[in-house]
């Protein structure tokens, strides 16, 4: 089950890296110039390099993707057995405990948007 | 085990030619691009190599091959050639997982054989899907961080932050028509979606003839939300803000060029494919015909020719069926790059978790209780 | 067969990458490793018939919880906390120690508990219904409990946010 998976990962990396290989056997070679090996911005002479700072924001971001993620993942299984539920007659507790799930999921939701967690300017 | 190296064979033939048919779609699709911009643009567009430009491709993939070899001294070497490679590797492993078309039964001297029009079917199809693109952020930070240009790594932060923000109102969107078809297996599903549409509301049976039984019919809004949240994540206009070329110069690709560049593409343009049949395969039928089963398809075709050959021949013409479906999805896609303008990057973060979060939380609640509903 | 040797293989992988996770010097490049190692744990996932806990595995340690680690290391300087990272006696002390309790616990948790051999059930979608049955009627009380340990997150995000010198400081 998982083999072909893997055999399929072997080949696309072979590819690419087959790709990258062939390519740069093939590229004329030119001479070095200093600038040509600066980090590219648009002409100018470069200022910055990537150690300015970045936004805390993105971390925020993240690890309020890593919490939703978790719920959504917990209402896949609730989906899959939603109708079985129902036809053995549990449909209006399971709606019960996914409501209750969700009003968590809701109360986390907006406790973000009032604390202006989430705004980007 | 004659039969084994038969099956082992014939798998392994059917996921390279699937992998290489995903690959060649790209420079086709990236003519089309080229061609459609132009016509929404009132320009000519690539129209001099050959008839309608199309040995452009060909000249295109020359130059790509020829270009020289540049690395930034700065940059790291190992993640620098690692980032593009590991773009390929998500959309082709999706893709594979998706069925194209109807399984193939043969049956031969060493006995009868069932062949997936698929990669290869993990069992947990739409899970394992999501799984696999949420390792596409990978090659986008890699590429940001190798590079060494902070163009680079701003792009590949925007675009991770993007694409994990709307990574949970794609996976929301997608509770409701779980819900529906009550398995992750997309075979299931588009077998779910045979027949005229047809549903059950207050114990009474309902049934519209003249309508396909399609997941759009009963998700129309998770479908608005997914389509959307796809868009996000394929990191395509109005969502490119990652390779916004006004602030960024060209994103995390920034320092890469010729085949490099290329693979990058090929990653993106293979993320467009995979939404494009998912779209189809939840929403649309997959496969399917409106109105023309599988079934009667292969019975029609077995009145003319062996079984063998009629389901060969069923399953080549449905994956052509499949793949319309997909191309008119693909088109929508370039469509909207060359209509709608780009988003800031607040309103970019606003649509997805003050908008699109609480419609997608809002159609999973309705949704259940539809259902309820529908069963009395 | 095939089963025996895609284990050791990824099995090797697993482990391999775990060492590489401790052993290189640059924090970016352990994190790199510690995604491979939880592809492969997936993958050992797959292998016992549970594709969808290996799904999920993908899903949130690789996807989820390694991008979080990969920003992180991309918004520090790691050049100027390089040296600090790794070597002296008194990180080997605390790896040392850190080895000798973790080992310590799996093994006393391999040791105590009955080993079953048995894989569960070849059908993805069947083994989640299973998983479902179970989660919502015998560990209902639970996956509510979850939902509320996870609004922690949310919760400690904004008091984070908020302390003096972060991006919301009041």
């Amino acid at each position: 089950m998982i083999l072909p998976v893997i055999v399929l990962t072997l080949i696309v990396g072979t590819f690419g890296a087959l790709l990258v290989f062939v390519a740069s056997l093939l590229g004329p070679k030119k001479k070095k110039t200093a600038a040509k090996y600066m980090p590219y911005e648009c002409g100018l002479p470069g200022q910055e390099t990537t150690k300015s700072n970045v936004s805390v924001r993105f971390y925020l971001t993240a690890i309020l993707f890593i919490m939703f993620d978790i719920e959504i993942l917990f209402l896949y299984p609730w989906a899959i057995s939603y109708q079985e539920f129902i036809d053995a007659g549990y449909g209006a507790y399971m709606l019960g405990a996914m409501l209750v799930f969700i009003g968590l999921f809701i109360f986390g939701l907006l406790w973000e948007i009032k604390s202006k967690a989430l705004e980007w300017d | 085990m004659g039969s084994d190296g038969f099956e082992i064979t014939i798998n392994i033939i059917k996921m390279l030619v699937i992998f290489l048919m995903m690959v060649q779609m790209v420079p086709v699709l990236v003519w089309v691009e080229r061609r459609g911009s132009a016509f929404i643009q009132n320009r000519f567009g690539p129209n001099r190599v050959g008839p309608l430009g199309l040995t452009q491709l060909l000249a295109d993939a020359v130059k790509f091959l020829f270009k020289e070899e540049f690395v930034p001294p700065a940059s790291h070497k190992w993640l620098y050639y690692a980032a593009p490679v590991l773009a390929l590797i998500p959309g082709a492993l999706a893709f594979e997982s998706i069925p194209l078309s109807m399984p193939i039964h043969v049956n031969t001297e060493s006995g009868a054989h069932t062949f997936l029009f698929q990669g290869y079917d993990v069992g947990v199809g739409i899970v394992f899907v999501l799984a696999v693109s949420s390792l596409g952020a990978y090659a986008l930070l890699l590429a940001g961080w190798g590079s060494h240009n902070k163009y680079s790594l701003f792009g590949a932060l925007r675009a991770s932050a993007q694409m994990i923000s709307y990574e949970l109102a794609m996976g929301l969107s997608l509770v409701g028509i779980l819900m529906l078809f009550q398995t992750f297996d997309f075979q299931r599903m588009v077998e779910i979606q045979r027949g005229t549409l047809h549903f059950w509301l207050f114990g009474k049976e309902i049934s519209l003839g003249f309508l396909p039984n399609w997941g759009i019919f009963f998700q129309p809004l998770g479908f608005v939300l997914f389509a959307t949240a796809t868009f996000a994540e394929t990191n395509r206009t109005p969502f490119d803000l990652p390779e916004a070329e006004a602030e960024l110069v060209a994103g995390y690709h920034t320092e890469y060029g010729g085949l490099k560049m290329l693979m990058f593409y090929i990653g993106e343009y293979g993320h467009m494919m995979v939404a494009s049949a998912l779209m189809v395969t939840f929403y649309f039928g997959g496969y399917e015909l409106p109105f023309y089963s599988s079934q009667s398809l292969v019975e029609a075709l077995s009145q003319s020719m062996s079984s063998n050959a009629a389901s060969i021949v069923g399953a080549l013409l449905l994956h052509v069926v499949f793949m319309a479906k997909v191309l008119f999805f693909l088109w929508v896609f370039i469509w909207v790059r060359w209509t709608l303008p780009r988003f800031r990057y607040d309103q970019l973060m606003d649509l997805g978790w003050k908008t699109m979060l609480p419609w997608a939380l809002a159609n999973v609640l309705i949704t259940a209780f539809f259902v309820l509903m529908a069963h009395g | 067969m095939t089963d025996i040797i895609l284990f050791y293989f990824l099995a090797t992988m697993t482990v391999l990458t775990g060492v590489g996770v401790v052993m290189s010097e640059n924090p970016l490049f352990s994190a790199l490793y510690l995604v491979l190692s939880m592809t492969g744990v997936a993958g050992l996932f797959f292998l016992l018939q549970a594709p969808f806990v290996g799904a999920v595995q993908i899903l949130v340690y690789a996807g989820a919880v390694m991008v979080l680690f990969v920003l992180v290391i991309m918004l520090i300087d790691i050049n100027k906390s390089g040296e600090k990272y790794i070597g002296g006696n008194a990180a080997a002390l605390f790896k040392g120690l850190a080895i000798g309790i973790f080992s310590g616990l799996v093994s006393a948790v391999v040791l105590r508990s009955p080993i079953v051999a048995k894989p569960a059930l070849s059908n993805g979608s069947y083994t989640v219904l299973e998983i479902a049955k179970v989660l919502f009627t015998k560990y209902v009380l639970a996956f509510e409990l979850l939902g509320i340990i996870l609004l922690v997150i949310p919760i400690g995000v904004v008091a984070l946010s908020r302390i003096k010198g972060g991006t919301h400081e009041r």
